[in-house]
């Protein structure tokens, strides 16, 4: 058998888990985002092609009636005239997901209006029983269909509770995959400060970074230890086999803040009841996130990043793949509030197709720029947040932003939305908008945004920004720690501002769940910090600690970092 | 009632056009357009349909076009065809609007067809 061998490189997300190798495929990016080639015109009509196979086979079993409507789609999606807007689109430089969406949404858009146009003037046939308004139904229910199929096909999925092996790893990829059945990540290079790192460590999944060079063939077995940094190519040679695929231990969140001892029962009544009143609240990546979060624990959730509970474009431009998802996480949390940020695509964050991976675009384009560079993306989005605010309390933040006039031009759509969606007769509520602080030059002039009712503050890419050090830099990471002091003045001035406002100031980036932190966060004044649901015991305890003198300084506080 | 109009300089059988009047339910909502599209699809020429005296000639092998029109009860319908099989496909279509798209006769698959099939 193999001889066993060892590699060494950083502890990403703690824990130990053991499987076959996966092997990353080391090719580029497929080309399904070209936005001009024919890819585009060629990924479309591949997912019209098995949405019609998919409405066929439906068809075949259902009974007569619904067998109508399904023809009925059918033959729509067999219409050239459909499918031609949509081509055009991708003609002037769209890619395959948007270009559909867009020109079905306009088409939709098109039919709603007719039927509230002549409703009222056609006695016998208007209304909404009016059977010619059935199209716009079908046509939504369409779209959909031919979205997801595009979905499908972008997955590029590997057998469950294998250890996968790459140079780096997209977000979109470990969202895509199934980790229940355990499993690890092994990486070549990639950071523990980069957006698949957080993801793992939420999950629970262990995760070493900088390798150097990939360990394994395909199918052999490799042990990753998270907590160590370290990997193991065939660990059964040399010592006791644990389960195949079974996370040896999970979490070990004691390894990552070893000062905290784990809460005492009693903490999170005497933080309750405390005068600061601060809320804490939890931090939602995936659906699966929810099943760690127990809702009678938190005051709610403060940060769903969308960007990851919708992983492809086409699925991120699915309006009710969106409100699914929304409506999920609202019942969980029965009633609590929920706060949605907006898509923040850019830098690491791909939406293949729509927003390709560029660590350039990390000073470029990027969350609300994004955003208000592709209209018809967020206008989706916000239908989506207006009908799931219609079904629980519902605050939306907008990511990235840098000017008042940004907030403003969002501002306005979602008032747009709201007044299409009214006119369309589909229930909404129109929720109240939030920044992000995670660029300097609006954290310095929170004064300006008077349309904000809340902010949030990021510490990651804040400091990212601040001490002009990439957060999955390894090289410059030191100097995250060291920038510290300037980012708890600009804090102090954001809290400060926001209370002239009168608007609360809430921190979600990692700095929140430290439990070091905590305390001089508390006595900034922020109103609320929202962490990873595995975070939750460590920084309630260190609330019930209550707020830190800010006499204690920042250098005070650091030695311990 | 359809009158074939042959034209002047072509031999007949290339372009024909009737009118015909919908007596079906509420008029062509989906299935009795799918029923009009797909059997307007078998054959080679192309069909166009104008509705009550409208200028306006739309694809007629086109879902979106002809469920767009709002084709109600009682609408005058024109159909023109050009190109091989014309006068086959008027005759086919004007029939098939008379016979209420075959609603009673095989619902959900108003063309008489066994299944769906492309264009």
């Amino acid at each position: 058998m193999a001889a066993p061998r060892d590699f060494r490189g950083r502890p990403a997300s703690p824990g130990r888990a053991m499987g076959p190798v996966h092997r990353a495929e080391e090719r580029p990016a497929p080309a399904a985002g070209d936005p001009t080639g024919g890819d585009a015109r060629a990924a479309l009509a591949a997912a019209v092609q098995r949405a019609i196979a998919e409405l066929r086979a439906l068809s075949r079993r259902s009974a007569p009636e619904s067998a109508g409507i399904l023809d009925f789609q059918i033959e729509l999606l067999l219409d050239d005239e459909l499918l031609a807007p949509a081509l055009e689109r991708i003609s002037r430089g769209e890619g395959a997901a948007l270009a559909f969406a867009a020109a079905m949404t306009d088409q939709i858009d098109k039919m709603a209006g007719e039927t509230s146009e002549t409703g009222e003037a056609d006695g016998e046939h208007g209304g909404p029983g009016d059977a010619f308004a059935l199209r716009a139904v079908d046509v939504a229910d369409l779209q959909h269909r031919v979205l997801d199929a595009m979905a499908g096909r972008t997955r590029a999925d590997f057998p469950e509770g294998s250890v996968y092996v790459g140079r780096d790893m997209p977000p979109s990829v470990f969202l895509a995959h199934d980790w229940s059945g355990g499993g690890a990540i092994a990486l070549g290079a990639g950071s523990m400060a980069s957006h698949v790192a957080m993801l793992a460590r939420a999950r629970g999944v262990p995760m070493v970074v900088g390798l150097g060079a990939l360990p394994g063939e395909p199918g052999e077995p490799l042990l990753v230890d998270g907590t160590a940094g370290t990997v193991h190519l065939h660990p059964d040679q040399r010592l006791a086999a644990p389960s195949p695929a079974m996370p040896l231990e999970m979490g070990a969140p004691e390894l990552v803040f070893s000062g905290v001892a784990i809460a005492v029962s009693g903490a999170a009544t005497a933080v309750s009841g405390a005068a600061t009143a601060v809320g804490l609240f939890a931090n939602i990546d995936t659906l699966a996130d929810l099943d760690a979060l127990d809702p009678a624990r938190v005051d709610g959730v403060g940060l769903v990043r969308t960007e990851f509970l919708l992983a492809t474009a086409a699925e991120a431009l699915n309006e009710e793949r969106h409100l699914a998802c929304y409506r999920r996480i609202l019942a969980h949390l029965a009633g609590k509030p929920v706060t949605l940020r907006m898509l923040d695509l850019g830098g690491d964050k791909a939406l293949p197709g729509l927003v390709e991976s560029d660590a350039a675009s990390v000073l470029g384009e990027r969350g609300v720029r994004i955003l208000l560079a592709h209209p018809d993306l967020a206008r989706i989005q916000a239908r989506a947040l207006i009908r799931a605010a219609a079904l629980g309390p519902v605050s939306v933040l907008l990511p990235m932003v840098t000017l008042p006039s940004e907030l403003a031009a969002m501002a306005r759509l979602f008032d747009e939305e709201a007044a299409r969606l009214a006119r369309q007769g589909v229930p909404g509520v129109r929720p109240p908008l939030g920044i992000m602080v995670e660029v300097p030059a609006a954290a310095l002039t929170l004064d300006l945004f008077t349309e904000a009712r809340f902010f949030s503050v990021g510490t990651n890419d804040l400091m990212q920004y601040l001490a002009a050090a990439a957060r999955d830099n390894p090289s410059v990471a030191h100097l995250h720690a060291e920038a510290e002091t300037a980012m708890f003045r600009l804090l102090d001035h954001i809290c400060a501002t926001a209370r002239r406002l009168d608007r609360p100031v809430s921190v979600c980036g990692d700095l929140a769940a430290e439990p070091r932190a905590v305390g001089r966060l508390l006595a900034l004044g922020v109103a609320g910090l929202s962490v990873a649901p595995g975070r939750l015991a460590a920084v309630r305890a260190a609330m019930a600690a209550g707020p830190l003198p800010t006499g204690a300084g920042p250098a005070g506080a650091r030695t311990e970092g | 009632m359809a009158e074939f109009l042959p034209v002047i300089g072509r031999p007949s059988a290339h372009r024909c056009q009737t009118e015909v009047e919908v007596t079906h339910g509420v008029g062509l909502h989906a299935r009795p357009s799918v029923a009009f599209t797909r059997l307007a699809k078998t054959f080679p020429c192309t069909i166009e349909v104008a509705v009550d005296g409208s200028a306006d000639w739309l694809n007629g092998k086109s879902i979106v076009k002809i469920i767009g029109a709002r084709i109600r009860r009682g609408t005058r319908m024109r159909i023109r065809a050009e190109g091989a099989r014309a006068e086959e496909a008027i005759a086919a279509l004007s029939e098939l609007v008379r016979r209420d798209f075959d609603e009673d006769r095989k619902a959900g698959r108003a063309d008489g067809r066994v299944d769906g099939r492309p264009a």
